[in-house]
């Protein structure tokens, strides 16, 4: 049983600039007092990634995220991939989450292709055993063979890719986040890897997509959601969330 | 007390994803080493050298027979590179994990206690030194070792909380690294690593105050056949009580602020 709850979610983060991270700046600013300080030469600036932002999801919703860059759609997704913390207002995820959103994330250059198959399936949170169960999926998905052996800083970067993305799907979760719909390697493996992915959709229990493609959008989900501004402006089917958003980006470039 | 609750979940749920930690750091220290002919003994070799370089010349300096001070300053290297190392490491235990933060929500400690595993790993590594330099030595060894265990649990456990506190100040204020480096540059001049404790007077400000003279006397001592003082057990164990104390309550402030400041 996966559930997700946002309610009233807020992210605010603060952008420090080099004298911001410095110590020194932030011992003045406490010692000097405010008094003296300009306000407009504010060393941290406070962006709104996420305003109040509330919604449910249960089983079986593959949900859309649409909406402009600096919309929010990304802060969204580190909130439900249970990375950002949300500032204010609350926050419930029950379920095992996982995000595609850098696909190499924790791969060794060093290590051979089996060993970075371990780690980053510990990573996705399996035991060893579990680890060690995922080695024969990916071997035969990535049609890598004895380059598994050697280590991945001798691959090309479309076998790393066929790695990385074999091993990332390898693991199934019960509420799946995706960051645009991913695509790999050479005509042959991309159509394999389409394939995976579809699966790996399937038999998720919450799916989040962030896309700035209207047909993937329509093909895998059937709720969206339109981002501006870090508001979620409406919720509701994917085409009329989207004939929502294209008037509204319609309306703004005239 | 809701802080203190929030930062011991957080050091409880660490533990629990044992696995993670405990693999990258044994990777961080394979690493290092994985295209060397002589791997990991590299670590072992080094301190080995620098034990000898500088016992000949700090033998000869302090008038002390070589056989008499090399248990002193071998055992006092190789700890000291326990505590040092995990200190000025602790520092960028979030910010080096950036890739991983932004990816997988794991509690905040499980970073710190990859620094401190890999630490420990690479110092049972210089470790082995020691048997051959008390062999070669003719250094007495007694029942008083088994009180080294306990020793390095409670120098662990308070590397820990400072470690943990320089972690996260470390990922808001840039410049900690560096001002941590220095201070145990200077840490190192100023604690019994060269020199033996017995060369001061034992109510010295530099054995009673600098907490890390009663670190290397919890563990050094019980390596030599010595008993540690009562005073470095106190020392230690109100550091630990207050320490975790002050560092839960400001992991339960701030460490969910990391990720932002990344």
């Amino acid at each position: 049983m996966a559930h997700v709850l946002l309610d009233n979610a807020s992210v605010e983060l603060a952008v420090y600039n080099a004298r911001g991270r410095a110590l020194k700046s932030e011992i003045l600013r406490r010692t000097v007092g405010g008094g003296l300080q300009n306000d407009r030469d504010r060393s941290v600036q406070v962006v709104k990634a996420l305003d109040r932002v509330s919604f449910e999801a249960r089983d079986g919703d593959r949900i859309g995220l649409v909406g402009g860059n600096g919309a929010g759609k990304t802060s969204l997704l580190r909130v439900l991939s249970r990375v950002y913390p949300p500032t204010s207002g609350r926050v419930s995820i029950q379920g095992r989450v996982s995000a595609l959103f850098d696909l190499s994330m924790g791969m060794d250059v060093d290590a051979s292709g089996y060993d970075n198959i371990r780690m980053r399936s510990i990573m996705l949170g399996c035991d060893y055993k579990q680890a060690e169960a995922i080695i024969p999926d990916v071997e035969e998905f990535s049609q890598l063979g004895e380059f598994l052996d050697l280590p991945i800083r001798t691959y090309s970067n479309g076998m790393l890719l066929r790695l990385a993305f074999a091993v990332s799907t390898a693991v199934h979760p019960d509420i799946l986040i995706l960051d645009e719909i991913i695509g790999v390697g050479d005509a042959e493996f991309a159509e394999r890897a389409e394939k995976r992915l579809h699966a790996m959709i399937e038999k998720a229990s919450i799916m989040f997509l962030a896309s700035h493609k209207n047909d993937a959008i329509m093909s895998f989900c059937n709720r969206a959601l339109w981002m501006k501004g870090g508001r979620l402006m409406i919720d509701g089917k994917p085409q009329d969330v989207l004939a929502a958003y294209a008037a509204d980006a319609k309306g703004e470039g005239e | 007390m809701g802080l203190v609750a929030g930062g011991a979940a957080d050091v409880i749920g660490a533990f629990g994803a044992w696995r993670m930690w405990w693999m990258l750091a044994k990777n961080d220290v394979v690493r290092r080493y994985r295209r060397s002919r002589v791997g990991q003994l590299w670590l072992t070799l080094s301190m080995a050298v620098m034990i000898f370089g500088m016992g000949a010349v700090y033998a000869t300096l302090f008038g002390t027979p070589l056989a008499d001070y090399l248990p002193h300053l071998g055992t006092s290297l190789v700890l000291w590179g326990l505590i040092s190392s995990t200190i000025t490491e602790s520092c960028s235990s979030f910010t080096e994990n950036e890739g991983i933060i932004r990816q997988v929500a794991l509690p905040r400690f499980s970073y710190l206690l990859r620094t401190i595993a890999k630490n420990l790993f690479i110092f049972a590594h210089n470790l082995i030194i020691l048997p051959f330099l008390y062999v070669l030595t003719a250094s007495p060894i007694n029942w008083h070792i088994l009180l080294f265990i306990p020793g390095l649990l409670l120098v662990l456990a308070n590397l820990a909380w400072i470690g943990y506190m320089l972690a996260i100040l470390s990922a808001r204020f840039r410049d900690i690294p560096q001002i941590v480096t220095s201070i145990m540059q200077l840490a190192f001049f100023v604690s019994p690593v060269v020199f033996k404790p017995s060369q001061l007077r034992g109510d010295h400000p530099v054995l009673v105050l600098n907490p890390f003279s009663s670190m290397l006397d919890v563990m050094r001592e019980p390596l030599l056949g010595n008993l540690p003082g009562a005073a470095s057990y106190l020392i230690l164990l109100g550091l630990l009580i207050a320490g975790w104390l002050l560092c839960l309550a400001f992991a339960g402030k701030y460490s969910h602020r990391v990720v932002y400041w990344l």
